[in-house]
């Protein structure tokens, strides 16, 4: 028998105790060891409730969610050994009196040696850019500095599974591209789910997951969403800036990929050409 | 109103090893109409900048001058209230049973009358498109509802100038572009508007002026044009464009906002 895959749900609904309408209703989706996915869609869409229910926070209403073949609600240990959850608000996350401990903290509850633990600690704090921050309370940092001290917290356990719910919400144009960087680099080796508002963030995902009112509404490629206008339209979607330029011209929008992609191909196809220079 | 900030000085944890100077002697100032947009990275102070302007923050050195009124010498109720602040994640601090109850607190705290408290919380539920969402729980709402009944919380005071900090920070594209839509709004009202945000690309389209704070100091302040061509770090993506064309010799001027840059490139494939 193959693999079970990384995630995987069916027919899944899910109601808000005490609320007449489902949160979640009909979802069913796969994703396979390895995959990058992007999940988008507009507030209220779903998104973080899917989160709560892959990784057992909340319990399916009906339908089924299975983490590498387990259930999240009855097998709950084998569950969070294998999954790590990046929450939408990072105040939500950070428990310990140091930043340094708070990166800790799911390692101690794993049982890790102290050696190994302190070692990738340090690799993690380092990996988002808070080297000198390990002394630091939690509560005195920025809304962006907590955002990484929360996934440092999640780099260091090394989860074969990583929940990230709008990661990068909080952090400026630099801090954005540090992290996006890192999750490139664990590509593959890893299953990574990542919730977003900014599409630019998920060009090279392997597949985007659009959630609307609860339902799953299509499950396609990132090129795929980035030019059917319509599908962007009626989920409330907007084309990044430089897509959104590129398709104001008249240009493949899929192309650019930075301001100088842009400028070149413009050069390229004006009749001025040949003036400049 | 005039807001008015001079040689504003923060010191965190004076005296102890974790001391933090973030702000190092900031200037600035934002009139009636004027949406000023503070940009600059995690860390630079831009949080600990805006509390200053309603003095929730008090300073280690500088002044905070109210229509060239010291800040000091007005009754902190009367400031917070003509300087109304949004915080970041202003939903966590909703409280109240409904909605309507939860923007009404503030107004219900400065003594107005019921009937007059009625039409504030009407009027500013229906600013940020909130008006069906009244007789609800704050806390069964969506992220981006929370966010407009919170913001609705500080419209019903009637600040003369409103500042926000990362207010769109985790909303979705569509509920963006009404925040950027209601804070025009206001600005075309005679408020005064100081917008905080990590995103240039969203700034870019509604800023007056522009200010970058890097490490606690005011890096550059001035029209977005002027600030974004000289700081091609913090340019957004249509500055970046027009920037490298530019760079190869075509001169195509020193476009911000997404509608004239797209007419000026499209003029370009015009010939
Ligand atoms: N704690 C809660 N109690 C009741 N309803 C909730 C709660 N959290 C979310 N909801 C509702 O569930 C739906 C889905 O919300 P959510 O999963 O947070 O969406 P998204 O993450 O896509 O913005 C929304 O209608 C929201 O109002
Ligand atoms: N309560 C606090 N105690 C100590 N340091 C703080 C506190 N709040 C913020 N800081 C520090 O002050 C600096 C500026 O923070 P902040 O104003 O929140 O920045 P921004 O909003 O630009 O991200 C950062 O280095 C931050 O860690
Ligand atoms: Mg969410
Ligand atoms: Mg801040």
């Amino acid at each position: 028998m193959p693999d079970p895959a990384s995630i995987s749900c069916e027919d899944l609904s899910y109601a808000y105790p005490g609320e007449a309408e489902p949160a979640l209703s009909g979802v069913g989706f796969e994703v396979r060891a390895g995959e990058y996915v992007g999940v988008v869609g507009p507030n209220g869409g779903g998104k973080s409730t899917l989160l709560r229910l892959l990784n057992g926070l909340l319990a399916a209403g009906s339908g089924t969610v299975r983490i590498a073949g387990h259930d999240p609600t009855t097998e709950p240990f084998e569950v969070r050994q294998r999954v790590g959850m990046l929450f939408q608000n990072p105040e939500n996350g950070l428990v310990a009196p140091f930043v340094e401990d708070d990166v800790a903290f799911g390692l101690e509850n794993l049982g890790v040696p102290r050696g190994e633990m302190r070692a990738r600690v340090r690799g993690a704090i380092e990996a988002v850019g808070l080297a000198g921050y390990e002394r630091r309370e939690p509560h005195t940092l920025s809304g962006g500095e907590k955002q990484r001290v929360a996934l440092a917290g999640l780099l260091a356990l090394e989860p074969e599974i990583l929940l990230l719910d709008e990661p990068t919400s909080m952090l400026d144009a630099a801090g954005r591209r540090e992290v996006l960087d890192r999750l490139r680099g664990l590509r593959r080796e890893k299953t990574i789910l990542h919730v977003t508002h900014h599409l630019e963030e998920l060009l090279d995902a392997d597949r985007i997951l659009v959630m609307n009112g609860g339902e799953l509404v299509a499950d396609v490629y990132p090129a795929q969403l980035i030019s059917d206008p319509d599908l962007l339209a009626r989920n409330y979607l907007v084309l990044p800036p430089l897509l959104r330029l590129a398709s104001g011209l008249g240009l493949e929008a899929k192309k650019p990929r930075t301001p100088e992609d842009l400028a070149r191909e413009i050069q390229h196809r004006s009749p001025r050409r040949t003036e400049a220079r | 109103m005039r807001l008015e900030l001079r040689h504003i000085r923060h010191v965190y944890s004076p005296g102890t090893p974790f001391q933090v100077e973030a702000l190092r002697g900031v200037s600035l100032s934002v009139g009636p109409g004027e949406v000023l947009g503070i940009i600059g990275g995690t860390g630079s102070g831009k949080s600990t900048l805006v509390q200053h302007m309603n003095l929730l923050l008090e300073p280690a050195g500088g002044k905070v001058l109210v229509d060239a009124v010291d800040a000091t010498t007005l009754k902190k109720s009367e400031l917070r209230r003509r300087v109304g602040l949004v915080f970041q994640f202003p939903e966590a601090a909703l409280f109240a049973p409904t909605v309507w109850e939860d923007v009404a607190f503030a107004p219900r705290r400065l003594g107005l009358e019921e009937a007059e408290i009625g039409d504030r919380v009407r009027e500013s539920l229906a600013l940020v498109g909130a008006d069906h969402l009244k007789d609800r729980s704050p806390f069964a709402l969506s992220g981006g509802e929370q966010r407009r009944v919170a913001i609705a919380g500080v419209l019903a005071m009637g600040p003369e100038v409103l500042v926000l900090d990362e207010p769109t920070s985790g909303l979705d594209p569509a509920s963006r572009q009404d925040l950027l839509r209601l804070i025009r709004t206001l600005r075309d009202t005679g408020t005064s508007v100081v917008l905080v945000s990590h995103d240039t690309d969203e700034i870019a389209e509604v800023a007056d002026r522009i200010c970058i704070l890097e490490k606690g100091e005011v890096r550059a302040i001035g029209s977005p044009s002027e600030v974004f061509y000289a700081n091609p770090d913090f340019a957004p993506a249509t500055v970046s464009t027009v920037a490298a064309l530019n760079e190869t010799g075509w001169d195509i001027g020193h476009p911000v906002r997404f509608r004239e840059t797209l007419r000026a490139l499209a003029g370009l494939m015009e010939g």
